[in-house]
């Protein structure tokens, strides 16, 4: 569901006058699929480019972490021809070279230059450090994809992770957001690990994008004891399945939440309806000042809370201490005493009060209506 | 008005004679202040009349919605309106385009004041000594050529051009400035030109700065550095006649930076995103189907007084009436709202008033 909500939300584009809708995939080492559901969405894309049913007509790829002949296989096993694939898919090639260390020292004559040649067309890149110039590229292959001059391309880039290798933050930030608001873009989305940055990197990313998809561990491994036996079975399994879940920011101001499970198979991934436990938004609200709710270990306070009365409710008698000196067991025996005691108290003259329980002589839980005294 | 009357008591400074403005769009509030109005009557109501002339209001984002894009729009199409001098900053490019996505104030010759009658007619029988305080309202707006102080606003409808042209209004873009003493520079330049003296105001103006720390601006990262442009900001706004309004990201700055980022604030405010199609929180609020967010109060501009404000409410819900104009709306939900930190907080309005009532002689 969540999956298809986006591959919907990206093959639909962008409306005129707004910015192009941005997919963030983050993930991490404890559910290292991120690169996975990057590969699952572009294929999804691709297919709706080359059945001609999205607003993108082309996409460009700007790829980083994979070389371009991985996503050339990749995209040709998704039953796509090499000769449609040149029609409408570029790439920016910043993984051959993505510093120039290897033209340098070719030209130095140092090592000998290993030509690679390619079925698609990429566009080596040689300073990952200019985004100026990386943005110009792509806005140049783009163009070349696209039919119409009214048309739009998508664009796709393996990995901003790598990117903030080279370059900063806000200058990142800038490259995605000019790339957003540019007028040819249809949509665009990245791949990010959010474990290699600051907090600031990932909270920048998110702010910039309109659906942020995460994939974390189905369960949490129990942190800082690394590799032992206990844990494998456990590391073993986020290798194979993670919890999805997209945050979608929609037109009307309001987000949207949704959330699957994950699970890797052999030709890619797979997507599976998970029970949702949505987060309450109770932190939303102002909370109330008194809590009408009773908590677990509140009821269980409350059910041991001893009554001042001599039932309890539970079938026992309870005898209460009232101030006496010597409470007995019978009822019969504290009426004697007690005479006695009044006996004795008379004669003290100590000044003492002397409380004698008067309820004793009542029945419990006698019916009588004490208003029954009265003559009226 | 009556109803907004402020209470004096022998420690505020009450200005003798309170004429009735010339200037369009500004209003004398308590302790010597001017007011203007920040573009939603309900807003206006709240903050006890309007943003006083001379403050910072901060509004805080929610990066999942674009609330605080209403809340800026409807502020500078109320200084357009009013004619007032603007200067906006964003992060944009081109931020002369979001001058067209301002709205345009609701025009009188609508159905407003005719629907207001025909209601009343069907649904209520007023006595006829009662209709008088009805029709205050009526002739206010009918006063011809008189412009009120806060414009009903159709968010539906763009602002005309003639209020567009012809004004003062400087647009920069944030990701134009290569640190912020340029962005001070132009600043101060604006604000040069509607200096505070102690005679009668004839100008006040505006300033709106939109997502001051967005990522994609190179001095983001500088926080430090940003903070002192706020507290040079707020002391030029402070010896002029205007208003600044900013909006930022809180979660794009470090918690330390973002404590002295909301002390800085004469005003703060923030918005909040609401979950689409949540079941729980439908049922804990009346009213969630035509939520676009919350809005908080967090903090209201005192100059002049020693004496807080201390709201009824600080979270309201922000709602489209007649899918056109901004409402906010208390929330239908509890009685009192305990988010404010302080037990106090109910409390506080019986202290205040008895306060007051034993002082008041």
């Amino acid at each position: 569901m969540a999956a298809e909500a986006i591959s919907r939300a990206l093959r639909d584009g962008a409306l005129e006058g707004e910015h192009a809708p941005a997919l963030t995939i983050k993930d991490s080492i404890h559910a290292p699929l991120g690169a996975f559901v990057f590969d699952h969405i572009l294929a999804q894309l691709s297919s709706n480019i080359s059945s001609s049913k999205s607003q993108a007509q082309g996409i460009v790829l700007v790829a980083f972490a994979r070389s371009p002949q991985f996503y050339a296989e990749l995209l040709k096993s998704k039953a796509n021809d090499a000769a449609s694939l040149k029609k409408w898919l570029r790439i920016v090639d910043c993984y051959t070279d993505p510093l120039g260390w290897k033209s340098q020292l070719a030209e130095s004559g140092i090592v000998s230059n290993r030509s690679t040649q390619n079925a698609t067309t990429a566009s080596l890149c040689k300073n990952a450090r200019d985004l100026d110039m990386l943005f110009s590229s792509i806005v140049e292959l783009g163009k070349e994809v696209i039919r119409e001059t009214k048309g739009r391309f998508a664009v796709a880039i393996d990995s901003v992770s790598e990117i903030l290798r080279h370059a900063s933050i806000s200058s990142a930030a800038s490259l995605l957001s000019n790339l957003r608001s540019h007028d040819q873009v249809a949509c665009l989305f990245w791949l990010f690990h959010s474990d290699l940055h600051e907090m600031k990197a990932s909270s920048a990313l998110e702010y910039i994008s309109s659906m942020v998809a995460c994939v974390e561990p189905i369960s949490n491994t129990t942190n800082g004891k690394g590799m032992n036996s206990e844990n494998l079975p456990l590391i073993e399994q986020n290798l194979g399945r993670g919890k999805f879940s997209v945050r979608f920011k929609r037109r009307n101001g309001r987000i949207r939440l949704m959330s699957e499970e994950l699970h890797t198979e052999q030709m890619g991934i797979n997507f599976v309806p998970a029970f949702e436990d949505y987060v309450t938004s109770q932190s939303l609200v102002p909370k109330v000042q008194f809590s009408l709710q009773l908590s677990e270990k509140e009821r269980n306070d409350r059910a041991k809370v001893v009554l001042p009365f001599e039932h309890q409710g539970d079938g026992k008698p309870i005898q209460i201490y009232d101030g006496r000196r010597s409470v007995s067991e019978s009822k019969t025996e504290n009426k004697e005493t007690n005479a006695e005691k009044m006996h004795v108290n008379e004669d003290s003259g100590r000044g003492e009060i002397i409380y004698i329980r008067d309820s004793d002589d009542e029945m419990p839980d006698s019916d009588e209506d004490p208003d029954d005294d009265l003559d009226i | 008005m009556a109803a907004n009357k402020p209470r004096t008591s022998s420690f505020s400074r009450n200005v003798g004679v309170v004429p009735t403005s010339q200037v369009p769009g500004l209003k004398h509030g308590p302790n010597g202040t001017v007011f203007l109005s920040s573009g939603i009557a309900d807003l206006d109501k709240i903050l006890g009349g309007g943003f006083c002339l001379g403050s910072l209001v901060i509004i805080m984002e929610d990066p999942d919605a674009p609330h605080h894009m209403l809340l800026l729009r409807n502020f500078m199409s109320q200084g357009l309106v009013h004619k007032q001098p603007l200067f906006y900053a964003s992060p944009a490019k081109e931020p002369r385009g979001f001058l067209g996505t301002l709205p345009n104030p609701v025009s009188l010759k609508d159905d407003k004041s005719r629907e207001h009658d025909t209601e009343q007619e069907k649904t209520l029988r007023i006595a006829w000594q009662y209709k008088k305080y009805f029709e205050d309202q009526n002739l206010d707006s009918q006063k011809d050529g008189k412009v009120e102080y806060c414009s009903d606003f159709d968010l539906r409808r763009p602002l005309d051009r003639h209020a567009l042209s012809g004004q003062c209004i400087d647009c920069v873009s944030l990701q134009d400035c290569p640190n912020l003493a340029t962005l001070y520079d132009r600043c101060s330049t604006f604000l040069a030109q509607i200096p505070r003296f102690d005679g009668n105001i004839t100008l006040a103006g505006r300033i709106s700065i939109q997502s001051f720390s967005a990522p994609q601006c190179h001095f983001s990262d500088k926080e430090w550095d940003m903070l002192s442009f706020i507290r040079s900001l707020k002391s030029l706004v402070r010896s002029s006649n205007a208003v600044a309004a900013m909006t930022f990201p809180p979660s794009l700055v470090s918690p330390t930076v973002l404590k002295r980022w909301q002390h800085l604030a004469d005003t703060l405010l923030s918005v909040r995103a609401v979950p689409d199609e949540d079941k729980d929180l439908a049922k804990l609020l009346t009213g969630y189907q035509d939520m676009l967010g919350l809005l908080n109060v967090h903090k209201v501009a005192r100059i002049n007084t020693q004496v807080p404000v201390i709201l009824e409410a600080t979270t309201y819900s922000m709602k489209l009436h007649k899918r056109r104009s901004l409402v906010l709306e208390c929330l239908n939900q509890a009685p009192v709202d305990g988010s404010s930190g302080t037990s106090h907080a109910t409390s506080g309005s019986c202290s205040v008033s008895s306060k007051t009532g034993a002082l008041d002689f």
